[in-house]
């Protein structure tokens, strides 16, 4: 969880182009770049689009560092350059139609699909022991499943564990908006969770698993 | 008294997400907490919820950016001229 942002702060950050003022950027920017990088992987799928995004956003907020103010919250005043950067770029060249269709999820997918099958009765904690088996990269692949605007909510929510209103302020929208989207997204990565599950034999692997044991 | 002020088990699970994300009042989450301890089902679906939560944010681990990419962006930030500065 990243610090709230200190509403009493009104330091600017040091005027641009000066050597101290990239010095202070890249001191805060080193701090929070893995998060990034992390998360710009997540959006674009490959770790070259990962970079180029990373980077564009630096510039991009480098460009306007003069305006940030220093002691609030420097991750989540990146991660609103990030994520406005990903929509620019990679909005119109989606990397493919989502084709499976979530409108009509209901809730507790999951549960709901554990107990059908039989995972629930056989495995004590069902949930954990399957997505234990998907393993990351199904996970991850299940992710990547959703549309974009709610992959990106989700990516901020599992990811970086940012709250609603962080979340909220990041991608530019209502709170009541990311509290609605992160339930519905919720409830598309089970669908996609389980599509993965049975695509790749886990839930009869796991099935057996829990005969066998 | 409370007990005339208990959830239902449809106005807990409207709260579940909330519950789950700690973005619910302190005595909203005393209110889901009591109906918890007295509804089974609920408290099954609530606990495989929370599980799958866990489980997702372990399975997606932070990962270090590459070590290249810093200097990389410390090159193109002192080659651009800070175009757009308020100066």
């Amino acid at each position: 969880m990243v610090d709230l942002p200190d509403e009493t702060a009104d330091t600017l950050a040091p005027d641009q182009g000066s050597g101290e003022s990239i010095d202070a950027f890249e001191g805060m920017l080193s701090a929070v770049l893995g998060a990034a990088y992390t998360t710009a992987l997540r959006l674009t799928g490959n770790t070259a689009d990962a970079e180029d995004l990373v980077q564009e956003a630096a510039l991009n907020a480098f460009r306007g560092f003069s305006s940030f103010e220093v002691g609030t919250n420097f991750k989540a005043w990146y991660f609103r350059i990030l994520t406005n950067c990903f929509f620019s770029k990679h909005r119109q060249a989606r990397r493919r139609p989502t084709t499976v269709d979530f409108d009509d999820t209901p809730d507790l997918y999951l549960f709901a699909r554990s107990i059908e099958s039989g995972l629930t009765a056989e495995i004590p904690d069902a949930a954990a022991a399957l997505i234990e088996k998907l393993g990351t990269e199904r996970v991850m692949e299940a992710m990547r499943e959703l549309s974009e605007e709610y992959r990106i909510v989700c990516t901020l929510y599992f990811g970086e564990d940012f709250s609603y209103h962080e979340i909220a302020d990041i991608i530019g929208c209502p709170v009541g908006t990311v509290r609605s989207r992160l339930h519905r997204g919720r409830k598309m990565l089970q669908k996609a969770l389980w599509d993965v599950a049975l695509e790749s034999g886990i839930v009869d692997a796991l099935g057996e698993y829990g005969e066998g044991s | 008294m409370r007990k005339f002020d208990r959830l239902t088990c449809e106005a807990t699970f409207r709260r579940l997400d909330d519950y789950l994300d700690r973005e619910l009042t302190p005595e909203e989450m005393v209110r889901v907490r009591e109906h918890l301890e007295t509804c089974e089902g609920c408290a099954q679906e609530f606990a495989f919820e929370a599980s799958i939560l866990r489980a997702v944010r372990n399975r997606l681990p932070r990962l270090a950016a590459p070590p290249e990419l810093l200097a990389r962006i410390s090159r193109a930030l002192r080659a651009d001229p800070g175009e757009g500065g308020d100066g």
